[in-house]
């Protein structure tokens, strides 16, 4: 037979692809949402596969079918986020919020099969990315890094910036409320599906 | 031939909202409807549903000698089997002649004080089976921290948040044995309940012996060590005692035990969220993470806020109010560390629940309906002297059971402090 023919076994699988975020990109975000305090940018996109974080402890790896393999104890590098083929915003973290390192090694270590493990790995000693967001559609299908979209989340981050935080918890229960009261809504108007057309009052047809 | 009842009139207008009930019950806003029914079990009848687990794996691995050696014996995986019975569970609803002459027009009135009734009813039945859901399965919808008078104020975790003006209640101490209604006689209903800022419950009559650390129960519960719907507390437990669907805790410490972050009673961090997500990666695979939930009170939603890592919302407000079609593109859903957050007033505050929906499902005897005696769903009130009461009254009700065939596919954290202001 002519012509290109390949086994299953010659194929190259990619087990793992990386991606960078563009660098107009990262200066547009550094722009929207300003630096740290080491002079890094508050916000930035990664792909999911190239973020990789420390955990630590006990793992057990298990075959595709969910049988155990092994049980090992150590501390890996694997990707943070589950949505390894999509890109994530993030903003950084400062350390404090992690508390004092004596307190995130006591929050943190695991002993398992005879050893300490830190389940986070080191203390965050100059503060940590963290997730904001996934870029995906609305059902969760794959989104490209477009200009017009880190533009938008651009605005939103300057936007945000000079949002008071005094007012959030107020309005999360103005949100519960606001369900509330769209499910009332929602069951008299399913009710009134259940009644005959003007309620069963006598109507006349107008030519 | 007789003169119409109102009964008959109430009766008809139940009939005609019939098919609705079920659609009012069921929307998926709720953790309770977010909870399927599972396509995969029959629905059960009043015996026991059982739930085969496989608890351990089988087979034998190691090396062996090829030159003649011995390869050794092989074993295949153990299983066990949980068990599941259901709890009824009814509604009761009152019309008074009154609620039905305050509108004028016969059948409108009746038409539009039924609708309201059962829209109302439905509403309240709901939030009733979502707050049973938070709790550890055995209806203890809040702990009493100081009696005085007919006022308690409520211990947080869940303060006075699992109760419900005119709910009537019943008090217990603190070992779930002795019930303080029942051996007094006292009928106690919820006047008034401050879940936000108090935690107070007022109650018209409050049973002797109560005092502080008893516990207040559902009405319809009786007995020592009464058993309700099995909620999240239940299911996502990392204990090693007692019992979990009729297995002992004891025999599968690992299997059953959901993992555990303790907060230590300071306020949420990322790190409390990336350990809780990671004891879960650890356990079932390092992707298995696509199908969690991370369920919350409202308090805790705002704790996240407060962090200052969630832009979802500002993406979805955003912009300065300037929308654009770049708004479609956005779920718009608040995550938390990648992971959608799902917010309830129910929830308790000093928890964060990662829940893994595809493994939880609702063993149903009986689906949602009117409460039926041949033909018959409206009944009438009798008074003292044993003639009618100018009242009606009609009944929703159900029988079921929430099971998790996977406690290790979860994790939570617990003892979070509340953000300041609450």
């Amino acid at each position: 037979m002519g012509g290109w023919a390949f086994s299953k076994a010659s194929m190259i699988h990619v087990l793992r692809e990386t991606h960078e975020a563009p660098p107009e990109i990262a200066a547009r975000l550094k722009s929207a949402g300003g630096l740290n305090r080491w002079g890094e940018a508050n916000y930035r996109v990664v792909w999911g596969w190239n973020r990789l974080g420390w955990i630590g402890g006990k793992f057990e790896d298990r075959t595709p079918a969910g049988q155990l393999l092994r049980e090992v104890v150590e501390l890996r590098r694997e990707p943070k986020y589950a949505e390894v083929n999509r890109w994530h915003v993030e903003r950084w973290v400062p350390p404090e919020a992690y508390g004092s390192p004596r307190t995130w090694y006591a929050q943190t270590m695991e002993r398992a099969a005879g050893r300490s493990v830190p389940a986070l790995g080191p203390y965050p000693a100059r503060g940590e990315y963290e997730h904001c967001f996934t870029i995906q559609g609305v059902r969760g299908e794959f989104l490209q890094l477009t200009p017009s979209i880190v533009e938008r989340v651009a605005q939103a981050i300057e936007w945000s910036r000079g949002r008071p935080k005094s007012n959030r918890r107020e309005k999360l229960y103005e949100r519960e409320a606001h369900q509330e009261r769209s499910y009332e809504q929602w069951a008299f108007d399913v009710m009134d599906d259940a009644v005959p057309a003007l309620h069963g009052q006598p109507f006349v047809t107008v030519a | 031939m007789p003169a119409q009842a109102n009964a008959n009139v109430i009766a008809l207008q139940l009939e005609k909202v019939r098919d609705k009930v079920p659609l009012l019950y069921e929307r998926d806003d709720i953790l309770l409807t977010m909870i399927q029914q599972r396509g995969d079990i029959e629905k059960i009848s009043s015996r026991n549903m059982r739930l085969p687990l496989q608890v351990n794996p089988g087979g034998k691995a190691g090396s062996y000698n090829a030159d003649g050696g011995d390869l050794g014996r092989g074993s295949g995986s153990q299983y066990d089997v949980a068990q599941v019975s259901p709890i009824f569970f009814r509604f009761a609803i009152e019309i008074t002649k009154l609620a039905e002459y305050a509108t004028t027009g016969r059948e409108r009135a009746v038409e539009d004080s039924t609708k309201r009734e059962v829209v109302n009813g439905m509403r309240q039945f709901r939030a009733f089976l979502d707050k049973l859901m938070q709790t550890a399965g055995n209806g203890v919808l809040g702990t009493i921290n100081t009696v005085s008078g007919t006022t308690f104020t409520m211990a947080v975790p869940n303060g006075a948040a699992l109760v419900y003006p005119g709910q009537t209640i019943q008090i217990y101490d603190t070992t779930l044995t002795t019930n303080r209604n029942a051996s007094s006689g006292v009928t106690t209903t919820v006047q008034t309940a401050d879940p936000i800022t108090t935690q107070n419950i007022v109650v018209d009559n409050v049973p002797p012996g109560t005092v502080a650390t008893d516990v207040i129960v559902h009405d319809g519960l009786s007995g020592a060590q009464p058993v309700s719907l099995y909620g999240i507390k239940y299911h996502q437990n990392n204990a090693t005692t007692g019992t979990w669907l009729n297995l002992n805790r004891a025999q599968y410490p690992v299997i059953l035990a959901t993992p555990r972050v303790n907060a230590g009673n300071a306020a949420l961090t990322p790190a409390n969220v990336r350990l809780a997500i990671n004891k879960v990666r650890k356990s079932l695979g390092i992707n298995h993470l696509s199908k969690l939930i991370a369920y919350m009170a409202v308090e805790q939603e705002h704790a996240w806020e407060n962090l200052g890592i969630t832009v979802s919302q500002v993406i979805k407000e955003g912009g300065g109010g300037n929308g654009n079609d770049l708004d479609l593109l956005f779920t718009g859903r608040k995550t938390m560390s990648g992971i959608p957050i799902k917010s309830s007033v129910n929830a308790d505050q000093t928890r964060v629940d990662f829940l893994d929906l595809s493994h939880w499902g609702r063993a149903v005897l009986k689906d949602i309906d009117f409460y039926e005696v041949n033909g018959n769903t409206v009944f009438p009130i009798y008074g003292g002297s044993g003639g009618l009461a100018s009242a009606f009254i009609f009944y929703f009700d159900t029988a079921f059971q929430v099971f998790d065939d996977s406690p290790r596919s979860g994790a939570y954290i617990d003892t979070l402090a509340r953000p300041s202001g609450y």
